[in-house]
């Protein structure tokens, strides 16, 4: 491994990855220089920005673990710091264990979870990929591009490189960055260097942005430590006025609450996930303005997702009564009698849509918003008044 | 020293120290609810959040460091809009019924809404649905009011270093503070040292007994060691000097309170094991038998030929009866200065350490040992010089204390009970002691079911008698002596028969036996009359050649004595406690002959206010306490020890009763050095959390801010 080189990881201005990419030999010497005055010793702490969710760059240890684990075991040498460890994200647990051997011999503990800042406030943290291009240049190398992982494949990649020639954005209405949306129109002007997780996701035209934010936010719950005020009640607050809207229960007032919590969010919170995970909720209610008023105002889900909008209902205009619908629905949500016009129990109903490919004669019919008028009591067929 | 500004005030103050701190120092309050002096800063609340002159956005100003120069406004609008934000948020987690919870009052949340006034009926609010955890013993857990400001984590792991609780997520995602997988707190080793419970700022994390007892102090609740004590020894501090070794720093705290340790290290009746709260985990400690060791192992390098003494004030007091209440008194009297001399009836001091507890439980050269130390202060002890008239003492004292005990053994009134051959408790022991003649034979049956009567049946089988039985008018669990001596006597041969009435001694020219009924149930009328139901046709007798009455004792205090005399014969007083002045001006009595036959360790507490109250009538100024053993604040960190709650009480050293029953030696050995080691450190150590700094809310600050 040799010895630290600090010309050529200064020359080469190698800067972290993720959110916090300053230059990484800057940031080496201000830990070192503080660790000196304090006299205490800094340990180095390598791991994905906690608020990452996407793991895209976990697949450099799963490629190539013995770069990052130089790159770990080079700052320590920089620092001349003894304790090491590797953070990786609580549901990984086929890459711990895959790594866990290799760790314990090059003296590296290996911890799930995310970084805990506040007891890391005099420690050396890198980003997983920094690591590993840190152990590049020390080895000589001269890496061009950044990584970025696109098509379910890690490459390096100019980072001006335009994020449209990397994905394909037809069927997309939205691109997630990793931790807010864009507009297409956005995305289009948006480069591969601009992608702090390493990676977008693409939202299809029959996803839900609601329902997606919504996910997001549960997930943001899950790997959140719980401590910061806002984060933790933030979130839960965030959660539940998505949740709410794509159950047809949305408020106009969520939007602004959803602002104040969010913008909060940002300054009042420590760690990457306090800071970053109310962006969902900010740039969804922003630049999706219209997919919410649609649920809040119109009772509509335009991707047809959320369930609470769309209803089945039997046409009575078209039923027979020969009551094969009664007999394949799973909730028992169909009342009727043979000869007469059959209804489907709204609160009941799945929306499986089984009814609907049974129905021979077509009168079961999927739609959103306003319903027709149906039947309330049994009618028999052909004796239904719409009028 | 740095310079900083806050609101407008500079202040100087040490560098690096928080902000937060400073202000609160300087009498300016800044919101605050998961700082806590004690702990390490957390910054997770955002109450206390300030704006700082050159920062974009406000940060928290228990984390924020003081430098030169630094300038800091805590109330600006930017300021107060997202305190209040992040009080609402808080809020939609928390209970809205305030009245429901034991915290009422008392409340860090609650004052810190009054303050703040966040807004409410925005957001959404849920109800957390924890079901209050009280299957720990002591500690009681209610989830829905925790507020995550995360104190009882931080105790835990920084300030006692245990780590029994931390932060935790629900399945449904709620966070909330407690042991890994909801174990029982013992299975986490936790030490129930209730630091959480006292941190905890809201109705969260409660203690179980100051919830079942509103009406006493926290202090006396929360360790009834030193509040069961009748002297108030600072238990939990001795306990911990044993823990480190030093037991001549434990001596002397004992010492501090208590004019007769090793004595009481062999035979106090212990109130605090009964009170302590170690009972609610497993075992009590088994303080008596520290307390012994510590005394046994003393050196007294921090008492002998120091301590208080005042000098000589002129004054005479003299000191009737020289038993455990008698001879403190003279003690701390001398060491006020005062001329003391004592008067006793009996060849030796002492008085019931000497003549009615038996040497195989108290060795006497132990008790004189220990009455050497009064006697080295300058105390004058008279033996063979009884006193019928104490009054008259006043002719050459300036005050008289009159503490003769209850030597008169009750003899019951009933068909027989003055035939040859009925002995009392009393003048058995006595004789006993003195190794005179007892009259006693072969076969005894001692009538009583206190420790009085275990002394006089084990006494009597050291002297030789071959059958004895102790027969007593409670059912078994509610004999007043200790379970020790039931167990050891049963263990030496001897009968125990409870639950019994005592119908007759029968016999024409001497005992022959005592006839019994047995008692079915046993209870007290309004006017606490006991009213005993005796089942039918149970009547049985046992045979005997001794009857030995055990069921009490009186005050000798002749009629003619000249003072007043109240229940049972006993010597009047105004208070028992406040004021032992009796009816004539100068005489004041205490001890047993006062309140009746209670414990050594009550006459010597009573002995210590006779002395502080004779002192004052002197004209002292009544202050008898005094300060041996060093001032020291101690650690709160204690470390975590696995399997601690299950750690189990170590036994002394006794010896079995085929070598104890026919001799009068010590068969109690006490703890071995690693037994008392080991013992000491089963301590809850419950004063430790009253050393934990107390809460500062708005009310206590002088600035309005």
């Amino acid at each position: 491994m040799g010895t630290f080189d600090w010309n050529k990881i200064e020359s080469s201005e190698l800067s972290d990855y993720g959110l916090f990419s300053g230059k990484i030999a800057d940031r080496l010497k201000k830990v070192k220089e503080a660790s000196e005055e304090k006299n205490v010793c800094p340990r180095v702490l390598c791991g994905l920005n906690n608020a990452d969710r996407d793991h895209a760059y976990l697949d450099l240890l799963k490629d190539d673990p013995d770069s990052v684990m130089n790159g770990i075991l080079a700052c320590a040498e920089a620092l001349g710091a003894e304790e090491t460890e590797l953070y990786l994200p609580e549901n990984e647990t086929e890459l711990a264990e895959k790594l866990k051997g290799s760790l314990e011999e090059k003296g590296i503990a290996l911890k799930t979870g995310i970084i805990n800042v506040r007891e890391a406030a005099d420690d050396f943290i890198i980003h997983i990929a920094g690591a590993a291009d840190l152990a590049a240049v020390l080895a000589g190398e001269n890496p061009e591009g950044r990584f970025f992982k696109a098509n379910g494949e890690m490459k390096r990649l100019d980072p001006s490189t335009p994020l449209k020639e990397v994905l394909d954005l037809t069927d997309a209405k939205a691109v997630w960055n990793g931790y807010t949306y864009l507009t297409l129109e956005e995305a289009s002007d948006v480069t591969v260097g601009e992608c702090p997780t390493g990676t977008a996701l693409l939202i299809k035209k029959n996803q839900c942005i609601v329902e997606e934010t919504k996910k997001a936010l549960t997930e943001d719950r899950k790997i959140s430590c719980g401590k910061c005020v806002f984060c933790r009640e933030g979130l839960i607050q965030l959660e539940y006025e998505q949740s709410e809207i794509t159950q047809g229960r949305g408020k106009a007032e969520f939007r602004d609450y959803a602002e104040e919590i969010g913008t909060a969010m940002h300054t009042q919170t420590l760690c990457s996930i306090g800071q970053k995970s109310g962006d969902a909720a900010l740039s969804a209610f922003e630049k999706f303005s219209d997919e919410y008023d649609q649920h809040i105002k119109k009772n509509n889900c335009p991707a047809g997702v959320c369930t609470a909008f769309s209803h089945i209902y039997i046409d009575p205009m078209t039923c027979t009564g020969c009551g094969d619908c009664l007999d394949v629905c799973p909730a028992d949500a169909i009342l009727g009698k043979p000869r007469y016009i059959h209804m489907i129990e709204d609160l009941d109903c799945t929306r499986c849509g089984k009814c609907l490919e049974v129905c021979e004669d077509g009168a079961i019919v999927r739609a959103s918003g306003k319903l027709p008028k149906l039947p309330q009591r049994l009618v028999k067929v052909g004796k239904f008044k719409r009028h | 020293m740095v310079s900083i500004t806050i609101d407008g005030t500079t202040l100087n103050v040490p560098e690096g120290k928080n902000v937060l701190e400073c202000a609160l120092d300087n009498d300016i309050y800044i919101p605050h609810l998961c700082h806590h002096k004690d702990l390490t800063p957390l910054g997770s609340c955002r109450m206390c959040i300030v704006e700082v002159d050159g920062e974009e956005n406000p940060v928290p100003s228990c984390t924020l460091k003081a430098k030169e120069g630094l300038v800091v406004h805590t109330n600006t609008e930017k300021v107060q809009d997202l305190r209040r934000l992040a009080l609402e948020l808080l809020l939609t987690g928390h209970p809205e019924d305030c009245s429901t919870c034991p915290e009422y009052g008392h409340c860090e949340l609650q004052m810190l809404i009054q303050y703040i006034g966040p807004k409410t009926g925005r957001l959404k609010m849920r109800n957390k649905g924890f079901e209050v955890n009280t299957k720990n013993p002591l500690i009681e857990q209610d989830m829905n009011r925790c507020i995550l400001c995360g104190r009882c984590v931080r105790a835990c792991h920084k300030l006692r270093g245990v780590g029994a609780i931390d932060y935790q997520k629900r399945e449904d995602l709620e966070v909330y503070t407690g042991t890994v997988k909801n174990t029982l707190l013992k299975d986490a080793d936790c030490r129930f040292c209730q630091a959480c419970v006292e941190v905890c700022p809201t109705g969260t994390l409660r203690d179980k007994l100051m919830l079942a007892h509103p009406e006493q102090r926290k202090e006396e609740v929360v360790v009834p060691c030193r509040t069961a004590c009748p002297a108030h020894t600072d238990i939990p501090r001795y306990i911990r000097y044993i823990k480190e070794g030093k037991y001549d720093e434990a001596a002397a705290v004992i010492r501090e309170k208590l004019s007769f340790p090793k004595t009481l290290g062999y035979i106090c009746t212990h109130a605090c094991e009964l009170e302590c709260k170690r009972n609610c985990l497993n075992e009590a400690m088994s303080i008596r038998n520290l307390k012994r060791y510590a005394a046994e192992h003393d050196t007294g390098s921090f008492w002998k030929g120091k301590g208080k003494q005042l000098p000589d004030t002129g004054k005479k007091v003299c000191v009737v009866g020289a038993g455990p209440a008698g001879l403190t008194a003279a003690y701390y009297l001398r060491k006020q200065g005062h001329d003391v001399t004592v008067k006793e009836a009996l060849p030796t001091a002492g008085g019931m350490l000497s003549y009615g507890i038996p040497s195989y439980r108290l060795p006497r050269e132990l008790v004189q040992g220990e009455i050497q130390v009064f006697t080295d202060q300058g105390v004058k002890i008279e033996t063979n010089s009884p006193v019928e008239k104490p009054v008259e003492l006043l002719k050459d004292y300036d005050a008289v204390l009159v503490a003769i005990g209850n030597h008169q053994g009750v003899r019951l009134p009933m068909k027989g009970s003055d035939l040859p051959g009925v002995l009392l408790n009393i003048d058995f022991l006595q004789k006993a002691s003195m190794g005179q003649e007892t009259g006693l034979g072969k076969k005894v049956i001692v009538l009583g079911g206190g420790n009085v009567a275990f002394d006089c049946a084990r006494t009597a089988k050291r002297l030789g008698a071959e059958e004895i039985h102790v027969a007593c008018l409670e059912a078994r669990d509610k004999m007043t002596s200790d379970e020790e001596e039931i167990t050891q006597a049963q263990e030496e041969g001897i009968q125990v028969h409870p639950a019994q009435t005592f119908e007759a001694i029968t016999g024409e020219d001497h005992v022959t036996g005592v006839d019994f009924m047995n008692v079915e149930s046993f209870s007290f009328d309004e006017n606490r009359r006991a009213i005993i139901k005796k089942e039918e046709g149970s009547e049985h007798h046992i045979d005997a050649d001794t009857v030995i009455f055990a069921t009490g004792q009186r005050c000798t205090l002749s009629p003619d004595a000249g003072l007043e005399t109240g229940r049972a014969n006993s010597v009047a007083v105004k208070d028992l406690t406040e004021d032992k002045s009796t009816s004539v001006e100068g005489v004041f009595a205490a001890g047993d002959c006062i309140y009746g036959t209670k414990s050594v360790v009550m006459a010597i507490e009573s002995g210590r206010e006779a002395a502080s109250q004779i002192d004052r009538y002197l004209g002292g100024d009544g202050d008898i306490s005094e300060v041996l053993a060093p001032v020291e604040t101690p650690s709160q960190w204690i470390g975590k020890e696995p399997g601690f709650a299950d750690r189990k009480r170590e036994e002394p050293d006794v010896d079995p009763a085929e070598k104890r029953q026919d001799n009068f030696n010590l068969f109690d050995h006490g703890l071995c050095d690693e037994a008392a080691c080991r013992e000491a450190g089963r301590c809850l150590q419950c004063d430790l959390r009253l050393g934990i700094s107390k809460p500062r809310v708005w009310g206590d600050y002088a600035k309005e801010v």
